[in-house]
This record gives C-alpha cells, structure tokens and sequence, in this order.
C-alpha cells in the first residue's frame, strides 16, 4: 500500500478531483503532476482528459512529457490508466476539430468521431454496458455487462483487435476498454461510475509491473 | 483545486441565537430570523377565534357510536401531556396512541404510566427492535440521523391505526415549523397540508426526504420485505382518503409554548430529571430515549445549533432570558461531545446501536460542517482539551 | 446499449433546498447535503444542483458547496446558478461538478457559451432553457422572471451549432405541478435537435414518463417534486420502466 507512488498527470484540462478522489477512497496517496521527476518515479500513471483531442495534445507537448509517457510505459512498463480522452490519446492520431493530430502512438488506432444519427445523438452521455471480450485484471469482481459513465463523441478504433478487451454499443459496437500489457484505458469514467467504476480504478491499483 | 475557505462567519439572528444555517430558518436583511418574526406575529392571532374553530373542528368529530373521538400521538412527555389532558378538558374521549422509543428509559415508562392513569385507553406500539436498531445504525452511518425510525414510526403507526380503527381525527402537539422558525409560508402551509394527513404531508414533513423504499433496497440482498418495514411505510393515500383522516395541530389553535406546557404536566404527575439534562438547558425534555443526545449531537455537527440553542431562543422570545446570558449558555453548555446522557455513558449507547467508539467518531466526522468549526494550522479540526469541537464563532462579528 | 438517465435535480436558494410550483411560491424542502447524503445512498445516474436565486442576487458561486458535494458522490455531478463568466465555469469544475449548467448567461450571447464549449469540451456545458407556452414558445430567464425575445426553435439549433454538449428543457408551466411532462414540445424538439435533451417540469406518475420515453428518444427526466412531495424515488421509477422495457441502470 505504502510503496506506491500514483501520479495523476496534469494536463490542466478537466477536472481531475473525482480521480483523486477515488484514489484516496482506497487509502492510497496520488499526486497531480506534470513535472519530470514525479512522473519518472511513479509507479502508477493515471491519464485523465476531458476535452479535444488536440487540446490534450497541445497540452501534452506544451509540457514536454511525450517521451517521458512514452518511456515510463513502453519502455520501463510503469502501469498506465489512460480515461476519456486519456485514452484516446494514446492512439497514433486523432481527427478531431476537423484536424489531424498526432497522438502518444502508445496503442496504434485512430480517434474518430462516433456514428450517430437522430437516433443516437452525440455526445454519447449517460449510463452504457460494457461487454467484456476478455477474462482481464482490471475487470476482477466486476460483472459482465456492468453499467459505466460515458461522455465523449470520439471513439477510439484500435489497430489491433487483441488489444481490445471490452465494448459498448451505441448505434454501432465501439472500443470501451483497451490492454496491452502494463497500458489500459477506459473510454468511460470510472470516478463517476458508481461502485463498479471505483472498483476498476482499485484493480489498477493493484497491478504490478517489473 | 479548489481549497476550503478555512474561516466561515456563521450569521446568528440578533434577536434570538439560531443561526442561518438551521434549514429552515432564513434571516432577513434586517438580521431577525423567520422565527422570531412568527412569533411577533403571534400576538395579532385571535386566540378566541382559533380556540372556537378548534371547538368547531371537536364538535364535528365527535363520536356518537361508541367509538373515539380522536387520536393523539404520545410519548407521555411534557408536551404530549399537555395535549392528552386539554383534549380531554374539551369533553373528547381520545385514543392515545404511544410508539415506544428505541431506548426506552425509566423515566420514559414512568411517564407513559403517569399518563395511562390519568384515566385513558392507550395503544403502545413498538416495531420490532431487533430491525429497528439494524435501520438506525444504518440511517446514522449514511445520512447522519439516528431519529428516523422514531419519527416515521410515530406517524405511519398513528395514521394507521386511525384508519383500522375508524378515528379519523388525529391530534398533533406543536406546529414545528411555526416554533422553531421556519419560514411563515411553512408554517401555514403545514398547519394546512398536515389537515390532509396524506403523503405529500409525510414525506415533506416527517420523512427528511429518507422513504422505507430506500431501506428496502439497500438491503435489498438480505431478504427483508415489504411487511418488515410496514411501521416505516404510510398507509396508501387512498386508504387515508376513505377513511377521511385529518390531521391537526393542537399548537395551531391554543399558543403553545414547550415550558408552559412542561409546568402544566409537571403539576399533573411528569417526572423530570433531578438537574438539567446533558446537553441540554431543561430538565423536562427527552427524558425517554437514551439516544437522543446523538441526534442532538448530530444537528450541532451539521449546522452548528442544539437545543441550547432552541430552548434559548425560545426563552429569549418569550421574554424569559437575555440574549447575552443565550450567547454564553451555547458556548458553555451547548456543542459539547455526548459522553453521557441521563447517566448512561456513550459507550453502553453505542454498544445498544451497534458502533464502536471509533466507528462512531468517524461518522461524527463524515458529517461535520467543517467550514463552521475552528482548525489547527494544518487544517485539520481544533479540539478543546475535553475533546469538544469549537464553533468559528458563537455570535455576530460586528 | 445506453440507458435513460433518471436525474433528480435540487434547487437552492440561500443555501436553503427549495421546491416551487411554476417557478413560483418557493418553499424549504430541508438541507442540500442531506439530500446529497441520501442520493448518494441511492446512487442515483447523475444529479443536478441549481442554485436558483444566484443570478437575480447576483451572489458568488458557493465553491465550497460544490466541493462537499462531489466529495460525497462518486456520481456524475452538473451545477448550475449564476454562471456569468469563463472563470466561474473553471472554478466550478475544478470545485469538483462534471458539468456546468448556464441559464441567463447564454441568453443573448452565444459567443461566450462558443468560447465556453472551446475551451472546456462540449460535454462539460450544459445549457437549460426555461420556456412558457402561449402563442409561441416563450423562452424566460432569471429563474423564469425575465422574457426574452428569442425565437425558440432558433435558439435551440444555434445552441447545437455552437457546441453545446446538452439542453435541460423546462417547461415553467408544467414544474412542480407533478401532472405530466410537456411531451409534445419534448417530441417536437427531438425531432430537430441533434444533441441530447434533458427533460424537466412535471413529473409525476409513472405512466406519463413511460409515454414520455416510448414517444420520443429523449436522453434523461429530471425531476424536483415527485422526490420531494411523494414516496416515489428514481429507483422506484427505473423499476417500473425497466418492467416496461425501457433501458435503464438497476
């Protein structure tokens, strides 16, 4: 418990105490950060984001922490939870606000636009089930089909099938969580999402990486 | 991220003490409270014309086939006394309906008795208390209030039996919002919805927004049923409707006053307690459960009042006590940590509940106000050294 | 698949819970944080907290509140009341609400609500729309005392042009009356409106919402009164849907 350091990146968009918070819920300590050295030390990451693709990127560069996310996770395989935008960016680009980004390039995908119709209207908001196509760590003691929070009308479609280990319906099947290795993310918000969301931020927690 | 503001000035009424953040109180922009303006205006009622409605409203009700006129909910305290022995002044045969409390004391029972023997049938009911202290420990842990089942209970049992029984007059004790300063609108609003005695009535004024739905599904995976929670559950609207049941306030037509009221009953037969109760500035006032200091406790935590304050402010509106001497009484009597209440220690009150100490004083955490309360430097709360909490202030910075 | 959110929203005015009927006679339902202590033992989809008197009062935006208030929840939270500039809208995210909900403010400057979508994403702004019948539909700001000369079908487009994440609609006539939504607005406004629609004012049997939803797609009720007033609760009517095959969370 104590041996952990879990550091929530800043990217100064969004609001990151509910993370905090969920953190704290299971007596652990974070901290909000950006700098190098409390990233370089950490033994959890946590990227949140809420917001525009481009937006989180610019933030990202602004702060010269690419290589740093890059290194601490492909190279040093420090757990990382990517959530929302988090998530999507670490696709290798992303098409948001009409522009073509460039991403982290953790995960190969591409961010795009959700489907919609009047039917299904974006942004995607409320309450949606996830369907787990894998047995995996961060779904320990969750149910199959468990409800989540969504908000976001970017999708993350990952290159890579076998990285995808859960999905949401909404008007069509999209990417909800994603695993390689020591990387994860979640399209949803699990700070929001009740008892089950709290629970994946928990299995997270608990994985360890060499 | 945003960072508590560390000192918040608490606004009292400059007449009275009840401070702004009571829930139903609003002080106006002329610093007096809604109740101490309700009370001003209590001398423009025409108490001759009330107490003829009152007589109107008996006259209608009474019984002439051998069944009773009213119900009158009762703990055999110093109000319920009252209300049972003027009903009775007025020629009515009542039914006094009695929920036994969760922790009844002696003195509780003695006063039940002293009231029994003044000639009058009662009903004591008493919901199942091995639930009833699970539901307690329950609604104090999440919504911070010991008292639910105790409210609710009285008043769904009463309403119940009044349809059962066929009494369609239920008579009520005092109008709380008109006494404690809720605003005027309330006041008369309950003195009308409480005439239908339906669930608007209940749910706005008894329930504190908690229903028996939600204790049904939070323990949803334990097998209790909707029979178990019947004392919690109001009788269905339609029920209440064919039975005409009506709901009145004895305070609504006769001026009601708790102190008045306790000296009446004392003369008819109430036991006090030998000194002031715990926590407390009379000797005449929740005499029949032990837990009740919790509660108090709880409301002090929260919004930063307790009956120090209400008494004192009902005594400085009478003309009974200076503001001064109320200030001084809330700062040296009130706030302070329930270590006992009628002799019993915290520790036996919480062994009956179910928490430990810790358990306890980690809830009393969890629904402290914390902006209310002085801190250390490091931002944690400031204790006194008999481990009391301290208000920012105990009265208006000027 | 995506379920309908049943939302209760608490209204607040000097730090007293207040209901009211037409946006009128408000009176004091009890404490905002045991309401929150309550919804939260619910867990109820999301809720909505409105401070109803902060524009007309002009008052500050009480961050200490919001920040007790997500403290508790670990639940989708939207404040609304007496947002008037960028800087409010990041204090209260930063306080700790997901979502900011604007009234007065956008009326009559969609620029700042533009500016608003750009920099904090669209899913963080929340637009409620309070709106009369008469001959047309009257749009009204300030907590239903200020009619504006907007057209309503207009408005609402423009809203969606910008950006904007989601609409509250309100019907005044309908709120706290607890005889129904304002279903043919609601279906009409569905019809032309690609975000999703909040729908409030009315709410008050079972029946009603389940026409409501089987009528037109919208994405959430929000209700006052029927919390307050009855012994009705969201999972109490989530349950009656979920048994009439609407997709709600149980």
């Amino acid at each position: 418990m104590n041996n952990k350091k879990i550091v929530i990146i800043d990217l100064e968009i969004g609001n990151v105490g509910s993370v905090k918070r969920a953190i704290h819920h299971f007596g652990y300590q974070t901290i909000v950060s950006n700098r190098h050295e409390d990233i370089n030390s950490a033994t959890h990451l946590i990227l949140p984001g809420v917001g525009s693709f481009d937006e989180g990127m610019k933030k990202i560069h602004a702060n010269r922490i690419k290589e740093i996310l890059v290194e601490m996770v492909k190279i040093k395989n420090i757990p990382i939870l990517g959530i929302c935008l988090g998530m999507q960016l670490f696709a290798t680009k992303g098409y948001e606000n009409n522009k073509e980004t460039n991403g982290l390039n953790i995960i190969p995908g591409l961010v795009k636009k959700l489907k919609n119709n009047t039917e299904f209207k974006l942004p995607h908001i409320g309450w949606n089930d996830v369907m787990f196509k894998k047995k995996n760590k961060i779904f320990k003691n969750i149910l199959d089909n468990s409800d989540f929070y969504y908000i976001h009308s970017y999708e993350f479609i990952c290159q890579d099938e076998v990285s995808i280990i859960g999905i949401s319906n909404y008007y069509h099947n999209f990417t909800s969580v994603v695993n390689q290795n020591n990387i994860y993310g979640v399209q949803f918000h699990p700070e929001k999402s009740l008892e089950q969301g709290l629970q994946i931020i928990k299995n997270f927690l608990e994985i360890q990486y060499i | 991220m945003h960072k508590m503001e560390n000192i918040h000035q608490i606004r009292y009424c400059k007449k009275c003490i009840i401070p702004e953040t009571r829930p139903h109180t609003e002080i106006g922009e002329d610093g007096i409270c809604s109740g101490c303006k309700y009370f001003d205006q209590r001398n423009n009622i025409d108490w001759d014309k009330r107490k003829s409605e009152l007589q109107k409203i008996f006259n209608k009700y009474k019984n002439n086939n051998n069944n009773y006129d009213c119900i009158i909910p009762s703990s055999g305290g110093k109000d319920s006394t009252y209300q049972v022995l003027k009903v009775l002044e007025f020629g009515l045969k009542p039914l006094v309906i009695t929920v036994t409390t969760d922790m009844l004391t002696p003195i509780g029972r003695k006063n039940i008795d002293n009231l029994k023997n003044k000639g009058i049938d009662c009903l004591e009911f008493s919901p199942n208390p091995v639930l009833r202290k699970k539901i307690n420990k329950l609604t104090l842990s999440t919504v911070g209030d010991l008292t639910w089942t105790e409210e609710v209970a009285i008043c769904c049992a009463v309403t119940r039996f009044s349809i059962k029984m066929g009494v369609p007059l239920i008579i009520w004790g005092e109008n709380p919002e008109n006494e404690n300063g809720g605003p005027e609108q309330n006041s008369d609003f309950f003195d009308d919805i409480i005439q239908k005695h339906d669930d608007e009535w209940f749910e706005t004024f008894r329930t504190n927004g908690l229903k028996s739905s939600d204790i049904l599904d939070f323990w949803k995976k334990e097998g209790i049923k909707d029979i178990d929670l019947q004392p919690y559950t109001f009788p269905d609207k339609s029920e209440i409707q064919k039975n005409g049941t009506i709901g009145i306030f004895l305070g609504h037509y006769l001026p009601w006053d708790g102190h008045k009221n306790a000296e009446f009953s004392i003369k008819n037969g109430l036991t006090t307690y030998d000194k002031w109760v715990e926590g407390s500035i009379v000797n005449y006032e929740n005499l029949d459960n032990y837990q009740m200091r919790v509660h108090d406790y709880f409301k002090f935590l929260k919004y930063g009042y307790d009956r120090v304050s209400d008494w004192s402010s009902l005594a400085i509106r009478r003309g009974r006590m200076s503001r001064e001497e109320a200030v001084e009484l809330s700062q040296t009597i009130g706030g302070k940590y329930p270590d006992t209440y009628l002799g019993k220690s915290l520790e036996e009150i919480l062994d009956y509940v179910g928490l430990t100490k810790k358990e306890f004083d980690d809830v009393c955490y969890k629904f402290t106000n914390k902006k209310i309360f002085k801190k250390n430097s490091d931002g944690t709360l400031l204790h006194d050294n008999k481990g009391n909490l301290i208000k920012t202030n105990y009265d208006n910075i000027e | 698949m995506l379920k309908k959110r049943i939302i209760p929203t608490l209204l607040f005015k000097n730090n007293k819970l207040v209901k009211g009927i037409n946006f009128n006679s408000w009176r004091t339902v009890g404490s905002i944080m045991q309401s929150v202590r309550i919804y939260k033992m619910r867990k109820v989809d999301e809720l909505i907290l409105l401070d109803i008197s902060a524009t007309n009062l002009n008052k500050k935006i009480d961050l200490d509140l919001i920040n007790e208030v997500a403290n508790e929840c670990f639940m989708p939270l939207t404040f609304g009341g007496g947002v008037k500039t960028i800087e409010d809208i990041s204090n209260i995210l930063k306080s700790g609400a997901d979502k900011v909900c604007i009234n007065t403010a956008s009326i009559n400057n969609l620029k700042f609500i533009k500016e608003a979508c750009k920099i904090f994403g669209s899913q963080a702004i929340v637009i409620s729309v309070d709106y009369k019948k008469s001959e047309a539909i009257e749009i009204w700001s300030n907590s239903g005392q200020v009619k504006s000369d907007l057209v309503f079908e207009d408005y609402l487009k423009d809203l969606e042009s910008i950006g904007v994440g989601e609409i509250i609609l309100t019907s005044i006539d309908k709120d706290g009356t607890m005889e129904g939504y304002d279903i043919d607005t609601i279906i009409k406004v569905n019809k032309f409106l690609n975000i999703p629609i909040i729908a409030s004012g009315g709410a008050g049997n079972f029946e009603n919402m389940l026409d409501l939803l089987n009528s037109t797609n919208v994405s959430a009720l929000a209700a006052s009164s029927i919390y307050h007033f009855t012994n009705k609760t969201p999972l109490d009517i989530k349950k009656f849907l979920f048994t009439k095959k609407v997709p709600v969370r149980l």
